[in-house]
């Protein structure tokens, strides 16, 4: 066995024993100092996410990757749990199926939310943190290379991580995008300070968004929001102000009754001078009337639209889900293929070497036999040695190489030994 | 050289265009990685195409390719298609094309029904008739670029109106971006639009002068449409001023630029059908013979 894997995914296990197993980075430092105390020669990587925590382990030779049941020992040794309790819910993989699912898990395909983009950089980061403790190494180096060559060709041939699937995503970089070209030139005003607010504005933010006031009944989460997130605050009382002032709207307050009445906007509307208006009610029950979607000029969308659209965008992401799982098998049947002829590099270069000696002792007997020859001429006689060496090594080779892609070559490999005498 | 460049015919720069609007259009269909690229690739070998063709032209007749309607119209199809690969090129998502190469194509249709024949001139008729048709050449461009930032901004305002998301479509520019254009275009088109008339009316008074052409009259046929069609420019143009500072602006200006649109295809049907003394020659006493000759 030359790969291993011992996992958690939001998938088997639950919320409150993936948060128990859950590393941070300085952890995650310390577990792979102590795996690399543990088993020494082994390569190792642990990748921990809100949705995961998986530990890739590889060996090569007879520096096998750790067994998958000591692997969990150390798993949950790590984390002071144990390892019974995790045994029936953490699942095992090797060789093969460690390589598709990590490729999987680098293209997003095991996300939560198909194809999410941050999976990618998470899976770097581990990477990173697995060479500055010394346990990366030239099998794990070109699986995770791999994995991110992977990522990058689902994230280009397929449509997968195009749509946005998050309703404060989609209100922003589709709705919102589709009335204004920026933002930093924008009056944002947000009515209410809860989570839905504040994520919207984290997008909003990205998109160049830098006039922002906050408007909440509560003054003092208005305020705390406003300061966490380098908006201003504003009273309630100033709503209608405000709102002549904004050119979008993000209103996410948990009020039974609507806060922008349509007298309440027309009032505001007065003094706007025919600017758009973009107001993404992000709140259950509406805090807009509905009726002020209809004035000329007022683009509104609830959290309805805003929800048709993700579903939209998830489907559509579903429809590549085979065209992305296909390239994940390309690239693992690639990399496995590449992983097994790795493997008969030790029979090659014997051979390599036993032709390469016998060569040069006739070469040495010939050139002793024919002392007139200038080194110009010594020279092209060792060239066509090398020349009928390359030519006569590479039918094996090439057999080995094709070999290779539909597992390790066993079989030929034990004929080249015996054929041409070479030692284990 | 000259024959191969005397080989290239409105066909294979058309094509190329054709070729690249049906790229254009798969996007409707599917998803593909190379599709930029081949788009812009056929829309590149037809400008190639197109400007070696009336550079040729111009070569051959020792004239700027305005020299005549079928010039005029491979002209505008050609400043058109230079606006579409450079959008092309800065904004490969957005299926500008679909709006655009149509126009182009229309455009270099109606050349091929139109008249070869140069106008004729003298040294100052000659200054004056440039100017005539870059003015009329800079308004219909205007008139083409506004009336597609319209329909792009209709399109838009329906998918925001039905909260449609633009997930596997066409995803088109920002309506702040569109009304950009067509709060410019009309005041553009009104003032090129009212100066190529003005220098109509001076290339008549030098032509008739010079006896070199038939006085053009206030009844001709292309006289009126192009005063129908200044006056509108006019019009559209203030119309969109006012509407840019009221609610739902952008709506008005839009249909503004369609119409625009509209009346300019009208005017160009108009003169294609009617009979004109617009550009024809002298009869006498200084027949065509003798108006080359002053040339």
């Amino acid at each position: 066995m030359m790969l291993a894997l011992v996992g958690a995914t939001h998938r088997t296990v639950p919320l409150a024993l993936r948060e128990r197993l859950a590393f941070t980075a300085e952890q995650a430092a310390d577990a792979l100092a102590r795996f690399r105390d543990r088993f020494p020669g082994r390569e190792g990587v642990l990748l921990s996410t809100c949705n995961r925590v998986e530990f890739y382990a590889a060996g090569e030779a007879e520096v096998a990757a750790p067994p998958v049941e000591e692997l969990l020992s150390f798993l949950a040794e790590c984390r002071g749990l144990e390892a019974a309790a995790l045994a029936p819910v953490l699942s095992r993989e090797h060789d093969e199926a460690v390589v598709r699912h990590l490729f999987s898990v680098a293209a997003g395909l095991d996300s939560m939310v198909l194809g999410e983009p941050q999976i990618l950089s998470q899976v770097k980061q581990a990477w990173t943190i697995a060479q500055d403790n010394r346990t990366a190494g030239p099998l794990t180096a070109g699986m995770f290379q791999a994995a991110l060559r992977t990522a990058k060709r689902v994230a280009t041939e397929t449509a997968l991580g195009r749509e946005r699937v998050s309703i404060p995503s989609v209100a922003v970089a589709e709705f919102a995008s589709s009335v204004f070209e920026r933002f930093d030139d924008k009056r944002i005003l947000l009515i209410g300070a809860g989570k839905m607010a504040a994520e919207t504005l984290r997008y909003l933010r990205a998109a160049g968004g830098r006039d922002v006031v906050i408007v909440n009944r509560t003054a003092s989460r208005a305020d705390d929001l406003a300061a966490r997130l380098g908006a201003k605050p504003a009273s309630f009382d100033e709503l209608e102000r405000e709102l002549a002032a904004a050119d979008l709207v993000v209103s996410t307050t948990g009020s039974s009754e609507p806060v922008v009445s349509l007298d309440l906007f027309d009032r505001a509307e007065a003094h706007r001078e025919g600017r758009p208006l973009v107001v993404l009610d992000l709140a259950v029950p509406r805090d807009f009337d509905p009726r002020v979607g209809e004035r000329p000029g007022v683009w509104l969308s609830c959290v309805d639209d805003l929800a048709e659209a993700c579903d939209a965008n998830r489907r559509s992401r579903q429809r590549e889900l085979p065209r992305a799982l296909a390239i994940v098998d390309e690239e693992t049947s690639r990399f496995m293929g590449d992983m097994h002829h790795r493997s008969t590099a030790p029979v090659i270069e014997q051979l390599r070497a036993g032709w390469s000696e016998t060569g040069e002792a006739e070469l040495e007997r010939l050139f002793r036999r024919l002392p007139h020859l200038d080194d110009r001429d010594r020279d092209e006689i060792r060239q066509s040695f090398d020349r009928y060496a390359a030519k006569m090594l590479h039918p094996p080779l090439a057999s080995l190489r094709s070999e290779s892609h539909a597992g390790p070559p066993h079989g030929l490999l034990d004929a080249l030994k015996r054929l041409f005498n070479l030692k284990d | 050289m000259a024959a191969f460049l005397s080989g290239i015919s409105i066909v294979c720069f058309a094509a190329s265009y054709g070729v690249a609007l049906a790229c254009e259009a798969s996007r409707l269909v599917f998803r593909s990685g190379v599709r930029g690229a081949v788009m812009v690739f056929f829309a590149a070998a037809g400008l190639v195409a197109h400007t070696l063709f009336l550079g040729w032209r111009a070569a051959a007749s020792g004239t700027l390719p305005l020299s005549s309607p079928f010039d005029w119209y491979l002209l505008a199809a050609w400043v058109l298609a230079v606006a579409y690969l450079w959008l092309a090129l800065a904004n490969p998502k957005t299926p500008i094309g679909l709006f655009l190469l149509p126009v182009i194509l229309g455009l270099v249709g109606a050349a091929t029904v139109a008249s070869r024949e140069p106008f004729l001139h003298d040294a100052a008729s000659l200054f004056w008739g440039r100017v005539h048709g870059a003015f009329h050449l800079v308004w219909s461009v205007s008139v083409v670029l506004g009336a597609i930032a319209g329909s792009m901004w209709l399109l838009q305002a329906w998918r925001l109106t039905v909260k449609s998301s633009s997930a596997g479509g066409l995803r088109l520019p920002s309506l702040e971006r569109l009304e950009h254009v067509t709060s410019r275009t009309p005041a553009i088109a009104a003032w090129a639009a009212t100066a190529g008339f003005a220098s109509g009316l001076i290339l008549n008074a030098v032509n008739h002068r010079r006896g070199l052409m038939e006085t053009v009259p206030w009844t001709d046929p292309v006289v009126m449409r192009m005063g129908l069609v200044v006056a509108w420019l006019i019009v559209a143009s203030q119309w969109a001023a006012m509407a840019r500072r009221r609610p739902g602006g952008g709506r008005v200006m839009a249909w503004l630029s369609l119409a625009s649109l509209v009346v300019m295809a009208g005017s160009i049907a108009w003169g294609l059908a009617g009979t004109t003394r617009h550009g024809r020659p002298a009869e006498s006493p200084l027949g065509v013979a003798d108006a080359e000759v002053v040339r």
